[in-house]
């Protein structure tokens, strides 16, 4: 008798590992968006974190205004020494920016991939097992957030793209998480400008790898690199980091540029998350006959 | 109103694990060190010893279930070990003594083989490419203390609350 109850329960723990790799594999698979139930799951307990969110949120905004009055005075001066500059940087920048949009005008071309609308959110819950760095926000589908959207971080740097998204909540998986399908196609500000692609983590260093840059191309370090807007759903120019390390990838056929986030990954309170205005291409627009789809 | 109880308990460790780890000072973090809080997987095991068995897997189940679909977006890997793991340790229990001390270090076991075991599927799955020794230097011993240092506060409390509800549901 004792001999049968072992073979039930090993049989019960066999099914419910066919089960699980079955869910994972399932839910592993590239989804354009989640099954109802998940919708539902996820949106109710997005409200109840909403309740937490908002307490939380005092609490630490109290703490951070604490250290920040420490070195008040500190920052003050270093503040003041900015400011002089600042003026004369911000006649420049309209002025530039008129005689930008009398040229366009002038091109007749209204567009541009620059062009965005943000749209705020707070961020309510975080992963805590940290293995996907998911973070989720308080806005969804209703107020016009869709899939693959850029996330910027409240300095303007981009932190993440939208995974998923539910009626009133969005998950946004962050540019920290090692997925090889999260490519961000990237352009290193210089002299001359050189594309690539942005492909992974480097968890150790804590930088990002951005890979295919041509190997003739001269990348020096502390060059800025922002979103190139080709990758066709991100805007151009939204600022990601700057190089602090070059290297030839393995077969010296491409380089590969460390880039350090400008934004932080850790302490992250409110994103925007952002629309581009021109339009999405679509893919069989893209793709020719010839070229093989990536 | 006692009814309500024993949900909303775990319903505010889930939330609790996502307000730990966003509100955690950036600091912690940029030392490389990943803390990892358990605090539901505890809460699980602490009311599959001291309350009922039975209830303790199902809150494992659906408490499992909710954290897949709303924290990982992959379904299974909790679904599958936070029963399992509860299911474990009530088995160990039989054969040791029930004892606060045993019980606290029994709990601790759990959470280090919940994090092993996450850790291999999340590798196997190719979304992580940490190496073992790694893993073990950033991830499991900073999160095997915090949580030892949550159940040292917790051990007594939660104690005391499930046996109030196992004495609850004797008495129905």
């Amino acid at each position: 008798m004792p001999q049968f109850f072992l073979n039930k329960r090993l049989i019960f723990l066999l099914v419910s590992i066919i089960i699980l790799v079955a869910l994972i594999g399932f839910s592993l698979r590239e989804r354009e968006e989640l099954t109802v139930p998940e919708q539902f799951l996820k949106d109710a307990t997005g409200w109840i974190q909403n309740v937490f969110a908002k307490p939380q949120g005092y609490v630490t905004d109290f703490f951070e205004n604490v250290k920040d009055l420490q070195n008040t005075y500190s920052e003050n001066k270093e503040l003041k020494s900015r400011l002089d500059k600042l003026a004369k940087l911000e006649a420049d920048v309209q002025q530039l920016e008129k005689e930008n949009e009398e040229l366009r005008e002038i091109l007749g071309e209204k567009e541009s991939l620059r062009d965005y609308e943000p749209i705020q959110a707070t961020v309510i819950g975080r992963n805590p097992d940290r293995w996907h760095e998911i973070i989720i926000i308080n806005k969804g589908e209703v107020n016009g957030i869709e899939q693959n959207m850029a996330v910027v971080s409240s300095n303007g740097y981009l932190i993440g793209k939208v995974k998923s998204t539910q009626q009133f909540t969005a998950t946004i998986q962050l540019l920290s998480a090692m997925d090889p399908t999260n490519r961000i196609s990237a352009e290193i500000k210089g002299n001359e400008e050189y594309f690539g692609t942005i492909e992974g983590y480097d968890v150790d260093r804590e930088l990002l790898k951005l890979k295919r840059i041509p190997y003739d191309a001269k990348v020096e370090k502390q060059q800025k690199v922002v979103t190139s807007g080709l990758g066709g759903i991100f805007p151009q120019n939204l600022s990601i980091g700057e190089v602090v390390d070059v290297e030839p990838d393995e077969f010296g056929l491409n380089q590969t540029a460390y880039v350090k986030p400008g934004a932080n990954f850790y302490n992250i309170r409110n994103v925007m998350v952002v629309k581009r205005v021109m339009d999405q291409p679509n893919l069989s627009d893209m793709v020719d006959d010839e070229e093989e789809e990536l | 109103m006692r009814k309500f109880l024993l949900p909303l308990l775990f319903i505010f460790f889930f939330m609790l694990e996502s307000i730990f780890v966003q509100s955690l000072p950036a600091e912690m973090f940029n030392s490389d060190r990943i803390l990892v809080p358990r605090f539901l997987m505890i809460a699980i095991i602490f009311l599959t010893l001291y309350g009922n068995r039975n209830h303790g897997l199902i809150y494992a189940l659906v408490f499992g279930l909710l954290f897949d679909v709303v924290y990982t977006e992959i379904i299974g890997v909790y679904l599958f070990l936070f029963p399992f793991i509860a299911y474990l340790t009530s088995k160990v229990m039989r054969l040791l003594q029930a004892n606060i001390v045993v019980i606290a270090v029994v709990s601790l076991l759990g959470v280090a083989l919940l994090e092993l075991c996450v850790y291999e599927l999340t590798f196997l799955i190719n979304k992580t490419d940490m190496v073992f020794s790694m893993f073990v230097d950033l991830r499991w011993v900073p999160t095997l203390i915090l949580n030892l240092a949550f159940i040292i506060i917790f051990a007594y409390p939660l104690k005391r609350h499930f046996e109030k509800y196992a004495q609850s549901l004797k008495a129905e």
